[in-house]
């Protein structure tokens, strides 16, 4: 699977969160990084290039901090240069169908304000509700959003699981099982080289990896034998 | 209560986690997290197997 990341910022050095998150992108050719200010600081964009790159990845994701209840400018100008009609919708089926689109964004206030009751009023649902659309439009499923809420009040061992959570949703296919994440941390286990790690470090993930192995097989034997009881 | 092996592998993914960098550990405690969760299911599972193996609606038929 290939994933293609678009990310909208005005002043990307400046934001702490954006740097960690790209601290963060796989090192492989299966992600894509296209940050459309450093792509375009004139703010012409290239449409072939970008409709030439949507038509290359089989997964979009829009990254961006939340203006106003949506993306900065000039994402929505990229949305409304590249997905023309013809390209992106009208007539047969256009050339996004089929594929995934997502959402990372983040977001200065405390997660519990989005909601009826709260200081936001409304969901993160409901706000996020006219990429819902251009996604249903143009025939892409709709991933659940990873929304990271006030970055900087964040602790080591939150950003930790963000981390993890902003690899898998770059990578790992649309499957929130735990079995999905295990074999996704499995193959991560696998490729992971450090000058940290020492022969003992390499036997202990060894280890962990025939373990998590062993306890899913267990996991599914025990599943067949309560199933085959009912 | 954590099944032995699990709870060992637990323990020594801490003492790696102690050595490394901020990548490494990210996925280490990834890796706690699910071996945890595996425990858990585990647990639940076999807890609902001796469940209905106990129950006195299966012992007749």
């Amino acid at each position: 699977m290939k994933t293609l990341l678009i990310i909208s910022h005005p002043s990307i050095l400046e934001s702490s969160s954006q740097q960690f998150l790209l601290s963060a992108v796989p090192q492989t050719e299966q992600v894509t990084v296209n940050h459309l200010e450093a792509a375009y600081p004139d703010g012409k964009i290239d449409v072939e290039r970008e409709q030439q790159l949507l038509k290359d990845n089989d997964r979009v994701i829009f990254q961006f901090p939340f203006y106003w209840y949506s993306s900065p400018a000039f994402l929505k100008q990229w949305q409304d240069e590249v997905l023309t009609e013809g390209f992106a919708h009208g007539g047969a089926q256009g050339e996004l169908a089929g594929k995934e689109f997502g959402l990372i964004f983040m977001l200065g206030v405390h997660e519990r304000e989005y909601q009826a009751g709260g200081r936001e009023l409304y969901t993160i649902s409901e706000l996020t509700k006219p990429f819902q659309a251009m996604a249903h439009k143009t025939g892409m499923v709709y991933l659940k959003p990873l929304t990271v809420f006030q970055f900087a009040y964040m602790t080591d061992e939150e950003k930790m699981d963000l981390f993890i959570e902003y690899q898998r949703m770059l990578t790992n296919k649309n499957d929130d099982s735990l079995a999905s994440k295990e074999k996704w941390i499995v193959n991560q286990l696998r490729l992971l080289k450090s000058a940290d790690i020492d022969e003992a470090g390499e036997n202990i993930i060894n280890h962990a990896v025939e373990l998590i192995e062993e306890n899913r097989m267990n996991i599914n034997e025990l599943t067949k034998v309560i199933e085959e009881m009912y | 209560m954590l099944e032995e092996r699990n709870e060992w592998m637990v323990k020594e993914l801490e003492q790696l986690f102690e050595q490394v960098g901020f990548d490494e550990k990210a996925l280490i405690k990834a890796a706690q997290t699910v071996i945890l969760e595996q425990d858990k299911r585990i647990w639940q599972m076999e807890g609902e197997l001796d469940g209905t193996l106990w129950s006195p609606k299966n012992w007749y038929d």
